[in-house]
């Protein structure tokens, strides 16, 4: 369950982001997990709904995970196709093993979404 | 002032903290509340990572070399660890980092050896991360009374899966899978073969009590990592003993 501690750095670094942005508070992340990121995507909003409640400025905050689809390309034909078979792959064009991963493994917090407190001119 | 464990030592443990909205003055009353989108686009390990090029840059700065041994429990880390001190004592100093959910029994198996050795007690995570092993680190080095050490060897916690996620800052990381548990793991803990520089099938004294097939676990792991070094070692008949030493002795000079 490494998802805990992913979830812990992850609150810790959102934190750090909001206050240099002066957030009253985080209402939002969205993150992107490959589907052999090895990251459980259900496990990790688990943890951070759970890590995120000792933090007063993350405590209501929503997480939206986006899965990317494995995507490889062909070393040998050149090109490429979409998988969710996590298993060893063979080109299903030409049967080559030589693979390149072009997408599958990420695991990136990709914008959060702050509340501000901006000054009125009135 | 290490910030990080607040032990006094001065090393680096920078962060850009570099913000592309600089905080403006804290508006007075009366203020409008506004949502924003801040654009993050950075990896969700980014704190372990930070912390991770700390130990990596303290470790080159002390000229030591760092190996993650990363296994299941009871494939036969620290016993591997202890014949490897037996092989090197003399030539060249190591330092030792036991990772373990309980208990220091590991950490007074290598100081039995006469080796340094700080117990990194995790109390339930399954894993070891880069800020724990800083700490550590600084902890092995109080009892160090000024030596210097060639190789730190950190025995992660017996897990396949979680540690592999985990960058300590080392320079080398090792996978062991015991012939017990069989020729089926690198499809099974992909992870863990992809992201190690060294296989070590250890136990082989018992490759023929179990159905075994060694050609199949190397060209399983070989199709994951295709650059992985692959070892066959007994720490029970000393089989394979010499080339772990040679690898080792080569990567530390290299």
């Amino acid at each position: 369950m490494h998802e805990v501690s992913i979830a812990i750095g992850m609150v810790k670094e959102l934190t750090r982001i909001a206050l240099e942005n002066n957030a009253k508070k985080v209402t939002g992340v969205k993150l992107k997990i490959g589907k052999m990121s090895g990251i459980v995507a259900d496990s990790l909003i688990f943890a951070f709904d759970a890590v995120k409640l000792e933090h007063p400025l993350m405590s209501s905050a929503a997480i939206s995970i986006e899965e990317v689809p494995l995507v490889y390309e062909c070393n040998t034909c050149k090109k490429t196709f979409e998988t969710d078979n996590l298993s060893f792959q063979t080109c299903p064009f030409c049967g080559s093993y030589s693979l390149k991963l072009l997408s599958g493994e990420e695991m990136h917090i990709e914008n959060v979404e702050i509340e501000t407190e901006e000054e009125s001119h009135v | 002032m290490c910030d990080v464990c607040g032990c006094g030592h001065s090393h680096d443990h920078s962060h850009d903290t570099k913000s592309p909205h600089p905080p403006f003055e804290k508006g007075g009353r009366g203020g409008i509340l506004q949502n924003k989108v801040v654009d993050v686009n950075q990896s969700l390990l980014k704190a372990n990572e930070d912390a991770a090029a700390g130990n990596r840059k303290h470790f080159d700065e002390d000229g030591i070399f760092a190996i993650n041994i990363i296994s299941s429990p009871g494939s036969g880390k620290t016993t591997l660890l202890e014949k490897t001190i037996d092989a090197l004592k003399g030539e060249i100093n190591i330092g030792v980092l036991e990772g373990d959910i309980e208990t220091d029994l590991d950490a007074e198996r290598i100081r039995k050896k006469g080796v340094p050795a700080v117990q990194l007690t995790t109390g339930g995570a399954c894993h070891l991360d880069s800020i724990l092993v800083h700490k550590g680190f600084h902890s092995l080095e109080h009892s160090l009374n000024g030596k210097r050490l060639d190789i730190l060897f950190i025995e992660n916690v017996g897990n396949l899966v979680c540690p592999s996620f985990f960058d300590l800052g080392e320079h080398l990381r090792v996978v062991l899978i015991s012939v017990p548990e069989g020729h089926d793991k690198p499809l099974k803990y992909p992870k863990a073969i992809k992201t190690a520089q060294l296989l070590i099938i250890s136990k082989t004294d018992l490759v023929q009590y179990f159905d075994f097939d060694m050609q199949k676990i190397k060209k399983d792991a070989l199709s994951l990592n295709p650059s992985l070094n692959i070892l066959e070692v007994s720490s029970k008949t000393g089989e394979g003993m010499d080339e772990w030493i040679k690898f080792l002795i080569h990567r530390l000079h290299r």
